[in-house]
């Protein structure tokens, strides 16, 4: 499992002449430092899958690049498995599995060896990291393009040869950052066929998106983020009884809640 | 770090745009462009020498040998001066290549009249050899009488040869040959092979750095579980390596080609001049090479991954080649040398040890000047690139 308590960042805002007027009316904002995210707690057991939901610009992508180690928080704690995380980034790396959302590929690379590339970063053997390909590819149906440069592939192959690269360690917490941007139903659905395996196989998995069928397909919990502030933290039930009928009533009465 | 190097170095070599600035543009159009200038300038030799010079002679009746000499010659033909024109006007137009005026106080006793002066009008603007080929007629006619007026005065051969240089200077020069090409050449060389090896590493990092950034495989290669320094190593060797074989390449296919299309006589004079310069040398050579290049190539890979786009990051670059010429140029200037100081200089003593090594003067001791000072920045530089790699602020722009 994993637990986020009182998450915060803030960010130096080099020039806050430049900022826009809207920008300046962000409640975050305090005098040359941007509280971009404030406070925000969420957990996430085994098998469960947690939406996190806000608007643009909440907080989101900074929250889940300090749960990748990616940023280092300015507050709080992240723990895997009830091991504090961020002191030893290195360890923590090993146990997530991070997709960012404007992830890329090495184009002159192919699908099998931008995989096998970050297997090898993660220490895996060739013998491991050629089986887990295997299975990775007829659970994400990569087979017909593994072995093709990357920079030939369309958007919703580069998205499965992405998550396929990001869970190639076997991660104890997979954390996905809008993987459904972008692409077209069918590809999009493969996705979330993905997420569904993961649950099952008792892996939680945290991913940020805005569409809201998604969450209600798939979610056990939702998170809501907004100006940097945990806005709404409990079980897709709870969340689905904000406004019975219509989950984007629901979000919106979730976002009120810190206002 | 050896893993990011290879696979680094892999996709490097599957960028056909890489490869084909670093391997076949050293290769092929270096050869292609002196090919080009050869053809074109020996071609321009060849008819400008054999072209029939159309001349006007000016008071052709007073000096009747000498217009005799030139109308029998294949190589000029006379063009009649239209009553009343003006001869300076009439070669301008173009329409002689030359005209020579005689004076009238002209003759070939050279004891009564004294020295002749004839005016040639030409237009020297161009390649031309009017004067040359003028000339090959007039000495004839002027040895001549110099024989006569010798004769009348009754000299001896030891005296005439006296009378013409009465004091004559002779040099002895002490530089014996490969110093005095290695003083000509040895400047020029070292700016070459820098400026090569920061082509070479230019692309590649900008790929490595901004070109990772602007993909979006650089979060994902942040937070995988491999430790910065070994992240940023493997990136600037690959650099390294790219811009040393860029700048290897290049000197070698040079050096080849230069063998290939002096022929003849100039070939003797690069063969004879490259085995005096030794191994030993061209290995030290080489060895002080690999500090300026990591200089170069952290330099660089800091530049990359600070930049947000390709376009960023070649804009930042672009400054290193002028700073990176002000050190060599002062390696040319006259009076620097290495000694002192100046062997403690970034670069422009690596530059002046070059061109010490291929003059064969070369102060060994100042070596340990040399490599002290080249690695010492080299290898803080690398720990900025390191540090630079740590910071949010850089990474995430």
């Amino acid at each position: 499992m994993i637990d986020i308590s009182h998450l915060a960042k803030k960010f130096k805002v080099e020039n806050p002449k430049k900022l826009s007027e809207q920008e300046r009316l962000d409640p975050r904002l305090n005098g040359k430092y941007f509280h971009s995210v404030q406070d925000v707690s969420l957990h996430c057991h085994g098998g469960e899958v947690l939406g996190l939901l806000g608007p643009n610009g909440a907080g989101k992508t900074t929250t889940l690049r300090m749960l990748s180690t990616a940023i280092k928080p300015d507050a709080g704690t992240v723990t895997i498995g009830g091991v504090d995380v961020l002191n030893r980034p290195v360890e923590a790396r090993k146990k997530i599995g991070f997709l960012s959302g404007a992830t890329g590929l090495y184009g002159r690379l192919t699908g099998r060896e931008n995989i096998a590339y970050f297997g090898q970063l993660h220490g895996m053997s060739a013998t491991a990291i050629e089986k887990r390909i295997d299975e990775l590819s007829t659970m994400l149906d990569l087979e017909s393009f593994l072995d093709r440069r990357c920079e030939h592939f369309s958007t919703g192959m580069k998205q499965k040869t992405a998550i396929a690269r990001a869970v190639v360690h076997e991660p104890q917490v997979v954390i996905l950052d809008e993987p459904t941007t972008g692409l077209d139903i069918m590809a999009a659905q493969t996705v979330l066929d993905f997420i569904r395996t993961l649950k099952d196989q008792g892996v939680p998995v945290i991913f940020s998106t805005h569409h809201l069928e998604e969450v209600s397909e798939l979610c056990d919990r939702v998170s809501v983020i907004n100006h940097g502030t945990t806005a709404f933290n409990d079980s897709f039930e709870t969340f689905q009884s904000l406004a019975p009928g219509s989950l984007n009533r629901a979000f919106m009465t979730a976002l009120e809640g810190v206002q | 770090m050896w893993l990011v190097f290879f696979k680094e170095v892999k996709e490097l070599l599957r960028d056909r745009k890489t490869l084909f600035f670093m391997v076949a543009l050293p290769i092929l159009v270096f050869p292609l462009i002196f090919g080009v200038v050869a053809y074109f300038s020996t071609k321009a030799v060849q008819q400008a020498e054999s072209k029939v010079l159309e001349y006007v002679l000016v008071g052709g009746e007073y000096a009747p040998m000498l217009s005799e000499a030139l109308a029998n010659s294949d190589d000029f033909s006379l063009v009649k001066l239209p009553e009343g024109s003006d001869v300076t006007q009439w070669i301008k137009e173009g329409r002689a290549d030359f005209a020579l005026q005689v004076p009238d106080s002209y003759g070939d006793d050279v004891l009564t009249d004294g020295q002749v002066t004839l005016t040639l009008y030409l237009n020297d603007a161009g390649l031309n050899l009017v004067q040359r080929r003028l000339n090959a007629i007039v000495d004839k006619l002027s040895q001549q009488n110099q024989q006569q007026a010798f004769l009348a005065l009754n000299l001896d051969e030891k005296q005439q040869i006296a009378l013409m240089n009465p004091i004559v200077i002779d040099k002895v020069d002490v530089a014996d040959k490969r110093e005095n090409w290695g003083e000509k050449i040895g400047g020029f060389v070292p700016y070459l092979i820098f400026m090569l090896c920061l082509q070479g590493a230019m692309i590649p990092a900008t790929d490595l750095g901004a070109g990772e950034k602007e993909r979006g495989t650089l979060e994902t290669l942040l937070i995988s579980p491999i430790e910065r320094h070994k992240l940023v190593l493997g990136k600037f060797l690959t650099i390294a390596l790219a811009g040393v074989t860029s700048a290897l390449v290049t000197v070698c296919s040079m050096a080849v080609w230069g063998i290939v299309l002096s022929q003849g006589m100039a070939i003797q004079l690069v063969a004879e001049f490259m085995s005096a310069i030794s191994l030993l040398d061209f290995i030290l050579i080489f060895f002080m090479l690999i500090p300026v290049v990591a200089i170069f190539s952290s330099l660089l890979l800091s530049l990359s991954i600070y930049a947000r786009s390709f376009k960023e990051a070649q804009g930042y670059m672009t400054p290193i080649f002028m700073f990176t010429v002000v050190p060599v140029i002062m390696a040319m200037l006259p009076g620097v040398e290495l000694k002192g100081g100046w062997a403690w200089v970034p670069l422009t003593n690596v530059a002046l040890a070059i061109k010490e090594l291929i003059k064969g003067t070369m102060d060994y001791v100042q070596l340990v000047a040399i490599f002290g000072s080249t690695a010492l920045i080299a290898a803080l530089l690398i720990g900025f690139c390191v540090h630079w790699f740590n910071k949010e602020k850089v990474l995430f722009r």
